[in-house]
């Protein structure tokens, strides 16, 4: 507030709170400090004694709310009023000065002793920024490893077994016709982007592609898991229709058909798993999937 | 060749595909339901009159199935039992997903009824579970693992593709959960014992019946839909409160 009490205003009438507003003010004040002391005691109590998640939170709304209701009585209406408006004077300066300071930036740049000028060294400046940051870029791209081979390549190698999610070995005929099951390699059952679906079907429904008619054997068809999509599983299976559905956008691919999406936003079918068994019965794969598990990437071809 | 190698190789193909015919004929599926003993019969000629009623029109006079409906022959007492005590059986409307609804049949009837499509070919039977027997854990890990993604974690249920749902599991009975696991209803997988043994389909059973009354750690449940109802609450009563209580303490005298 400046000294100049032309521009103070004091709004007419205005008179100081009666005294034993006051008074009743202080002690309502007091009394929801109170309460809250004890809420937050209690707090501490209920939390020591084991717990109770709805008191917790009453007795903690209790004991914030308390203060924030005494510092709001406080504010509004033990704080004297009334407002009192003082007006903002000009800013600025006064004009001289203001043509005086751009008279003197101007001769500085472009007046001086030397051949350059001092415009000519201010673009020098922004050359050399320039150059700093064209080669700061170099060290950020070392930022990381590339990801190499890896997202071309799963866990699944030839020979490799399947197992499910506690570790047993799958049989040619663990599945029922309509069963499903997840599986990963056996070795490599902590490989996230291994992780495959196993569905059973009535062995002649299927519609392989060329080259895949024995990928299948007794309709134990594997795809991969994660949705080529943004990568959820896709875990949902629709026996009657039998496809498979990602919970997360709803792409629906069709298992008899190559996996090939009949719905949702994924473009790219679910890899495939070649499947056969071994001398003992049980499911090996063939090798790796038949194409990149996953979302798409930039250099995925 | 000596005449009796010359005997032996016409005899023993023979031979070997006699045994074949009878071992193959003395192997039935381990869950399959052989036709009922007599003292039963009356049970499953009940049924039978009962389904002349009310089933023919779209299974068949003798579960045959036709153009209206799948056949019976092989569906297995489980199937019938799960379809009839859901009241899913008889359909109300074709062409839509067989909803849950009061069953219009007494018990006695069900099981009549089942006796009669059981007989009508080996498939599944009804499975027997103990629910005290089940591990509350392992049915969560189950369920988490093999039903969650259609069921919903809470299993309330949830859409699944082409105007077809998974159906919350609140109303269905112990025998009910465990039939569906093994029968498959619909769109639903099967899950035969060489991927969820009996015990682990305790556990299943167990924590379904668990899911009914959770213990909502939280306060209100609403609904167990997850964050859409939450964010809901949060936005709507927790900030309309605050801004009410942000409008009280700018407003002058």
């Amino acid at each position: 507030m400046t000294e100049s009490d032309a521009d103070s205003v004091v709004e007419p009438g205005a008179e100081p709170v009666p005294a034993s507003s006051d008074r009743a003010t202080e002690r309502n004040i007091a009394v929801s400090l109170v309460v809250s002391t004890l809420a937050a005691l209690g707090l501490a109590m209920v939390y020591i004694g084991g717990g109770q998640a709805q008191a917790e939170g009453a007795l903690l709304m209790v004991a914030l709310g308390g203060l924030g209701v005494a510092v709001i009585l406080w504010a509004r209406l033990l704080v004297p009023g009334p407002e009192i408006t003082d007006e903002r004077g000009e800013t600025g300066s006064p004009a001289e000065d203001a043509e005086a300071v751009e008279q003197n930036i101007e001769e500085t740049l472009d007046d001086a002793p030397g051949e350059m000028g001092r415009r000519s060294v201010l673009r020098l400046f922004w050359v050399a920024l320039g150059s700093l940051g064209l080669a700061a870029l170099f060290p950020i791209r070392s930022l990381g490893p590339s990801p190499g081979r890896t997202l071309l390549t799963t866990a699944w190698k030839e020979g490799l077994r399947l197992i499910d999610q506690e570790g047993r070995l799958v049989r040619v005929d663990t599945l029922v016709v309509g069963g499903t099951l997840t599986v990963f390699p056996e070795g490599a059952e902590k490989a996230a982007d291994a992780q495959a679906v196993l569905v059973r079907v009535a062995p002649g429904l299927i519609r392989p592609r060329p080259g895949r008619e024995d990928w299948a054997p007794e309709g134990n068809i594997a795809y991969s898991k994660v949705c080529t999509h943004v990568g959820c599983p896709v875990g949902l299976y629709q026996e009657d229709s039998h496809e498979l559905v990602c919970p997360c956008h709803q792409s629906t691919f069709d298992v008899l058909d190559g996996a090939r999406p009949r719905f949702g936003p994924a473009t790219r079918a679910l890899p495939q798993l070649a499947l056969d068994v071994d001398r003992d019965g049980f499911l090996v794969a063939r090798g790796d999937f038949d194409q990149p598990v996953g979302p798409g990437f930039w250099n995925l071809g | 060749m000596t005449a009796w190698r010359a005997r032996l190789a016409v005899l023993l193909p023979l031979v070997g595909a006699g045994l074949l015919a009878v071992s193959a004929g003395a192997v039935q599926p381990a869950q399959a339901q052989l036709p009922p003993p007599g003292a039963a019969q009356a049970q499953v000629e009940a049924g039978r009159q009962l389904y002349l009623v009310a089933c023919t029109s779209c299974h068949g006079a003798r579960g045959e199935g036709g153009e209206r409906g799948p056949t019976l022959v092989g569906a297995g007492a489980a199937s019938a039992h799960y379809y009839l005590s859901t009241g899913r059986m008889p359909l109300n409307q074709t062409g839509v997903q067989p909803q849950r609804k009061p069953p219009i049949y007494s018990e006695g009837e069900i099981e009549e009824l089942t006796a009669y499509v059981a007989s009508l070919g080996p498939g599944p039977s009804q499975p027997h579970i103990d629910v005290s027997q089940g591990d509350l854990a392992e049915g969560y890990e189950l369920f988490s693992n093999n039903c969650a993604s259609c069921h919903s974690s809470a299993g309330i249920g949830g859409a699944l593709g082409h105007a077809i749902y998974a159906p919350g599991l609140k109303p269905a009975s112990t025998s009910q959960i465990a039939e569906a696991v093994r029968v498959g209803p619909g769109a639903m997988p099967v899950f035969g014992p060489e991927t969820i043994d009996d015990h682990q389909l305790e556990s299943i059973v167990r924590y379904v019946v668990y899911l009914k009354n959770p213990d909502d750690r939280g306060g209100y449940g609403l609904g167990h839909l997850g964050p859409l109802p939450e964010g809901f609450v949060a936005w709507v009563v927790g900030l309309m409160a605050m801004l009410g209580v942000a409008r009280w303490i700018g407003t002058r005298d």
